[in-house]
């Protein structure tokens, strides 16, 4: 087709793909695998939406038309059978279950905005939230991290990345110079707790980062860290 | 506590500078009106909202994009039924999947016009017979661009413009043609009246100019 430059020529077709997904051209069997590798291929997803990002001005052609009444209603009735009155509010982590997948800023977005919005239920001074996202350039291992310095207790939400086999992640705190703390093996699961005593509670406070590595099943044996960094953040205030 | 504004290095989706506070009652981000146009902050937290399954954050998104969405399954699909089917679906598709977003590099409005748009060809590629004329009848809203869109315009578009300029004329209209109406390489294989396959490599050819005029 055209000379491989240093990507390959595996990754010069796809872009390629990519581009004719999202420009539409495809009949719907090459489209209907298209949209499949988009959901189960982040590195073609990527491409797709480098695409869109590209062709996304031309969109300004499209005329607004303003649809008829009938199609809310219809849309209402479908999704909630009732019409519209204002929501209950989600609980934080059961709504946080569904974000897994998402990319670190958004994240931290989502976490300033939940924030924001807990925060303003509570009385002034009442609590002071912190957020990170841990994240690591050389790995997909992300976790997001919400910290309540009032209650002295770090909720971790799984975000992406999986463990090695047989190995563990294990949580650290790390104030300036000073060694790690260890703040445990985090459980599996997609959002787990811990809680802090009052010495890690005012490391935090003091600016430390968080860092997670990759350790033996049940944690490092020595009770520093052994393995590599896998993912690392500092806390930010919300 | 006061939140401190825009601290997280995800500024591009957290702005809260210019707003009060984030409240617990929608109405407080539309103070005055209900014509109210959106920035696209705004319409980042409707679609964050609309994720966390917040009733009144999609009812607001709705009110808000739908015009603009509808236009683009009108533009495609050619056919008024249809499109407000599609609109129905893609907005199914929004509440359902908003949370999507968050994984783009999109700005929130050509992630929305990417979904219907997607959905709206989707739909046209499934159809056995080919479309009716465009009923003459329908309404269009203001064509005048909101000053969102003229925001996302700017030096973007005039990229992708320029870009496009630098192919033949028939290929660009080709190219436009593809994005805007939703023609398959069948559609244009026919419309160029050349086989289908040199109509695929005609087009190829096009993307990968234009691809390296973007990279440049």
């Amino acid at each position: 087709m055209t000379t491989a430059e240093h990507n390959g020529p595996e990754r010069r077709d796809d872009d390629m793909v990519a581009a004719e997904y999202v420009l539409g051209v495809l009949p719907a069997d090459e489209r209907a695998a298209a949209a499949r590798r988009i959901a189960t291929e982040p590195d073609f997803a990527r491409l797709v939406d480098a695409w869109e990002a590209q062709f996304a001005p031309m969109a300004d052609a499209f005329e607004p038309a303003e649809p008829p009444a009938s199609v809310k209603q219809a849309l209402d009735a479908r999704l909630f059978a009732a019409p519209a009155k204002p929501a209950d509010r989600p609980g934080l982590w059961s709504s946080l279950a569904l974000w897994r997948g998402l990319t670190v800023a958004a994240l931290l977005a989502l976490a300033a905005y939940v924030g924001l919005t807990y925060t303003s239920l509570q009385q002034p001074g009442d609590a002071q939230r912190f957020v990170a996202s841990l994240a690591h350039d050389d790995t997909d291992v992300r976790y997001l991290v919400i910290y309540d310095g009032t209650r002295r207790d770090v909720a971790l939400s799984h975000v992406a990345g999986e463990r090695p086999a047989g190995r563990d992640f294990e949580l650290w705190a790390i104030e300036g110079d000073a060694p790690p703390v260890s703040l445990g093996v985090i459980p599996a699961g997609s959002s787990v707790h811990l809680a802090l005593d009052e010495n890690l509670g005012k490391a935090i406070d003091r600016g430390a980062v968080f860092a997670i590595t990759t350790e033996p099943l049940g944690g490092s044996p020595s009770g520093a860290p052994t393995g590599p960094v896998v993912a690392a953040g500092d806390l930010r205030e919300i | 506590m006061q939140p401190s504004g825009c601290r997280s290095i995800a500024a591009r989706y957290v702005c809260c500078e210019t707003e009060t506070h984030a409240s617990t009652a929608i109405t407080a981000f539309f103070p005055t009106t209900s014509v109210h146009t959106m920035t696209p902050d705004e319409i980042t937290r409707l679609i964050f909202r609309t994720a966390l399954k917040e009733r009144a954050a999609f009812d607001l998104l709705y009110r808000h994009t739908s015009a603009k969405l509808f236009g683009v399954c009108l533009r495609i699909l050619q056919d008024r039924t249809e499109a407000e089917e599609a609109l129905q679906e893609v907005y199914v598709k929004l509440w359902t999947k908003a949370d999507r977003f968050a994984a783009s590099e999109l700005s929130p409005i050509s992630w929305l016009v990417a979904v219907a748009r997607n959905h709206a060809i989707d739909r046209l590629r499934a159809r056995k017979k080919p479309a009716k004329e465009l009923d003459e009848a329908y309404d269009v809203a203001d064509p005048a661009p909101d000053p969102e869109t003229l925001a996302v315009a700017g030096g973007e578009r005039r990229r992708i413009d320029a870009c496009l300029d630098e192919l033949d004329a028939d290929r660009a209209m080709a190219v436009r043609g593809a994005y805007l109406n939703g023609d398959s390489y069948a559609d244009l294989a026919a419309r160029f009246n050349v086989p289908l396959n040199t109509m695929r490599t005609w087009l190829r050819r096009s993307l990968l100019s234009l691809r390296e005029c973007l990279e440049r």
